[in-house]
């Protein structure tokens, strides 16, 4: 049987964090705000490669692209390791590796034991310029009937060479429709710092043989402010096996 | 400028304590009804059960068997792995009333089940 936080432990938690959230004070972002929303949920046995893709279109600047590969696999039933290299293309140059990083997740209540289901992210990411961050992340997620919500709330802290040491908070919302396991359609919503914006969604998984599965996504998120790039397209492949 | 971010600053905290307060209730607990449902020999055992719409269910899963086997439901909404010689608790609903498949995904051939909601 999976070891899991005994219900006060849980409230104790839910508390800390929520007060927490009420200490973080007004900072401005200087990364990628829209990226991959997590669900509080780990499969033991289970491994998994990753590729992700961020493009952003601003008219008063270069293009962006961001590229994740990622390789990673559950330590338990509760806990997921991911390790990440991230690279970027800025405008006609070519794709840099600019950041490492490791991510665990936990997993601490059962799937539809309570109205939410509750899950931690830690991450530690290192850059090649110097700079590193760390961040925890609240994730939730919620069933009502066919319609699933998710919100991860991550607190960030930065330092190094070339960054100005911060705290940063980011806030990601999707509503998803589970109309077939080939289609799901979603609406997304992304906050973090002056970076706003909002956008659809579409996912879905293929079974590809016993135990082994693919699963991707496509996204279109526009901005909501002026500060924030007009158009981020992002795309996921998940390898499950 | 300075007043712009302090609004939207603002806005995102009013977003926050929304989400916090809306989620608060969630972490209610209620007594459960119980299910066991066995693995052996990479089949179900009842690879059929009834429970009430409309009703949360917790299902005891034993796996008899020496293998690991995934408990798989897209319309369940739910996937767990259940190592070899073991157990595992899966929450299900509330449900509308229908019927709703499940299959072992590391048997898929033989490990088939259906939940039966009324």
């Amino acid at each position: 049987m999976p070891r899991r936080l005994p219900y006060w432990d849980k409230r104790y938690l839910f508390f800390l964090c929520l007060f927490s959230v009420f200490l973080m004070p007004p900072v401005l972002a200087d990364g990628t705000v829209v990226s991959k929303i997590y669900h509080p949920y780990v499969q033991a046995l289970e491994k998994e490669i990753e590729v992700r893709s961020i493009y952003e279109r601003d008219d008063d600047r270069n293009d962006q692209q961001k590229y994740k590969l990622a390789y990673g696999q559950s330590i338990s039933d509760t806990w997921f390791g991911e390790f990440y290299l991230i690279g970027s293309k800025d405008g006609g140059d070519a794709v840099e590796i600019e950041t490492y990083e490791a991510e665990l997740k936990w997993q601490m209540t059962e799937q539809g034991e309570y109205s939410a289901d509750w899950g931690l992210l830690f991450e530690l990411e290192k850059e090649e310029s110097g700079g590193w961050e760390v961040a925890s992340s609240i994730l939730v997620e919620r069933e009502l009937g066919r319609f699933v919500g998710t919100a991860n709330l991550a607190f960030i802290y930065e330092w190094g060479d070339g960054i100005e040491d911060e705290l940063e908070s980011k806030l990601a919302l999707q509503m998803r429709y589970r109309h077939s396991p080939h289609f799901e359609p979603a609406l997304e919503i992304f906050t973090g710092e002056d970076y706003k914006g909002i956008g659809p969604l579409i996912m879905g998984r293929e079974m590809l043989s016993q135990g082994k599965k693919l699963r991707w996504e496509l996204g279109a998120i526009f901005a909501l402010n002026s500060d924030s790039p007009d158009l981020t397209i992002k795309t996921a492949f998940e390898y499950e096996f | 400028m300075q007043t712009l971010k302090i609004q939207c600053y603002l806005c995102r905290q009013r977003v926050i304590y929304m989400l916090f307060f809306v989620l608060l209730p969630t972490l209610a607990k209620a007594g459960t009804p119980l299910v066991d449902i066995s693995i052996e020999q990479h089949l179900f055992i009842p690879s059929e059960i009834t429970i009430p719409a409309n009703t949360k269910v917790k299902l005891r899963i034993h796996n008899r068997d020496a293998t690991p086997e995934e408990f798989e439901s897209w319309e369940l909404n739910r996937e767990k792995v259940i190592m070899g010689n073991s157990t595992a608790i899966i929450f299900i609903g509330p449900l509308l009333p229908g019927a709703y498949p499940f299959f072992g995904e590391f048997n898929p051939k033989t490990a088939q089940g259906k939940v039966i909601v009324e």
